[in-house]
């Protein structure tokens, strides 16, 4: 690997986060944290990431809002987005009521994620 | 119209008096046919217009009598019927006005009566009515309100419990993946005897993460949140896919996952991610209660329903306890395999609100071994 595929990660929980950095950076990816949906957009802008796991139950701006504000955007729909939640298929009611790439449920994060990131980065060429 | 009425029975009336003046004026016995004008007076019109009308034909008459006594008009005789002068016997003229006089009023009287008492009769059912349609209205527009306010409610419950279900899972979400770092090497080396007790956590972690869901699940399945989820969907392809991320479990335990769906089955309507549960949890616990053999899932359909079959080669359910089998925190107790046995309540709970049924048969009656799950859908659900 020439470049280190660059990852941003959205997520209120700072233990969840410390969780997924550690996974990924044990996997030789970048990691950028946000820990909102607005600072998401604002990394995302200043840090051009490969790819995105959003969380969807943040408090100030949400994983829904934060998802279609980059869809709305002509550079940041480039990214794709993985939703990691604590929410099931049941808690939501349905499968997904918002488009993303992937979604992976929290307990099930240490078993897919990685998996999961490997096949989208290689979707786009990385 | 009221001028219109009274002209009508005017002219009549007066038609009547000249018919009866040129048929032998008082000596024609037709004369008393001026009560039936009086009666259908009282039946249509009110108690006044009806004595009016009775006091005017008496008038009528008395001036026809009057005119033909005096002269002034011809009397035309009943020849041959009445004597010819009977027209102008005092006492003859007296007892036919009185007759006619009683007759008109008595018949004004009864007639009225009678329509009045049927008129508020009438009133009093308009008016009855009237209530009752108020009084229905008022319960309807207050079971309306009711009907808000428990759909308003119930929404607030179930965004509660969806609430609920994420916050009590996400700190045990970060404590799994703390767990699983350790666990895995990523934080460097642990001893055997960490090894273990963090295994352990992990394990009972898993099963609170479970038992949270499964607990959830009840009161929103109660809650009819399932309706809100239907949609088409393939039932054939739900079953595939279910079976495919079985497909390793199976292998590595080195049983058989056989997989029977027809071709071309047509959609039902459903929830996805409901169904997707009952099958895996139908699948889970085949392949979790067999050691050996083989597991088969096998969808059918006729014109009513579509139904999907779990059979199994496993330890199978004793008897005993087959009835009690779909019972919240129901555990076989020939089962080592940990669970919150709330599983097959839920699902039998996702079936029935699909319109649906799920029942259990152990031994299997196609191999005599183990058990068979079958739950139905039926085609046009609800």
């Amino acid at each position: 690997m020439t470049k280190k595929a660059k990852i941003l990660v959205v997520d209120d929980d700072h233990d969840f986060v410390d969780v997924v950095k550690t996974l990924l950076q044990g996997e030789s990816y970048d990691v950028v944290v946000a820990y909102n949906g607005k600072e998401g957009v604002a990394k995302a802008k200043a840090e051009n990431p490969d790819m995105m796991l959003l969380d969807i139950i943040m408090p100030e701006e949400d994983g829904f809002l934060t998802a279609d504000e980059f869809r709305k955007d002509p550079v940041l729909s480039k990214i794709p987005i993985i939703a990691v939640s604590s929410f099931s298929g049941g808690d939501m009611g349905q499968p997904f009521p918002f488009e993303v790439d992937e979604y992976i449920m929290k307990s099930t994060v240490t078993k897919d994620l990685v998996g999961k990131v490997k096949t989208h980065l290689k979707r786009k060429g990385l | 119209m009221k001028i219109y009425l009274y002209t009508n029975v005017f002219i009549d009336l007066i038609m009547l008096i000249v018919l009866i003046h040129f048929t032998g004026g008082i000596e024609n016995p037709f004369i008393f046919l001026l009560t039936l004008h009086v009666i259908l007076a009282g039946i249509g019109l009110s108690h006044k217009t009806t004595y009016f009308i009775a006091t005017v034909a008496l008038l009528l008459v008395g001036i026809m009598v009057a005119l033909e006594c005096t002269g002034l008009i011809p009397h035309i005789n009943l020849e041959g019927f009445i004597s010819p002068d009977q027209y102008k016997q005092t006492n003859y003229i007296i007892a036919i006005l009185v007759a006619l006089a009683v007759l008109l009023y008595s018949g004004a009287y009864l007639t009225t009566a009678i329509s009045g008492e049927l008129r508020k009769r009438q009133r009093q059912v308009v008016t009855l009515t009237q209530q009752i349609l108020a009084e229905k209205e008022a319960e309807l527009d207050v079971s309306a309100r009711e009907i808000d306010k428990l759909e308003e409610e119930k929404k607030r419950f179930l965004s509660f419990l969806g609430m609920a279900a994420h916050d009590l899972k996400a700190p045990l979400a970060a404590i799994q993946g703390f767990l699983w770092l350790i666990l895995t090497g990523y934080t460097g080396k642990i001893t055997d005897k960490q090894r273990d007790m963090l295994d352990r956590s992990s394990r009972r972690i898993n099963d609170l993460v479970n038992l949270i869901s499964d607990l959830l699940d009840i009161p929103r399945i109660e809650a009819g949140q399932l309706v809100q989820e239907m949609k088409e969907i393939s039932l054939g392809e739900l079953v595939k896919h279910c079976a495919d991320d079985f497909s390793t479990v199976a292998k590595e335990k080195g049983l058989d996952l056989n997989v029977e769906v027809p071709e071309n089955i047509r959609k039902i309507k459903g929830s996805d991610v409901r169904l997707r549960q009952v099958i895996t949890n139908l699948l889970s616990n085949a392949l979790n209660y067999t050691l050996w053999g083989s597991v088969t899932i096998r969808l059918t359909e006729t014109e009513s329903e579509q139904r999907v079959e779990v059979m199994d080669t496993g330890i199978g359910i004793p008897p005993q306890e087959l009835p009690r089998l779909f019972n919240d925190f129901f555990r076989g107790s020939n089962v080592s395999v940990k669970g919150t046995g709330l599983g097959l309540a839920i699902s039998k709970r996702i079936i029935e609100a699909h319109g649906g049924k799920i029942w259990v048969e152990s031994p299997c009656p196609e191999t005599n071994k183990g058990s068979k799950f079958t739950f139905t859908i039926p085609s046009k659900s609800r």
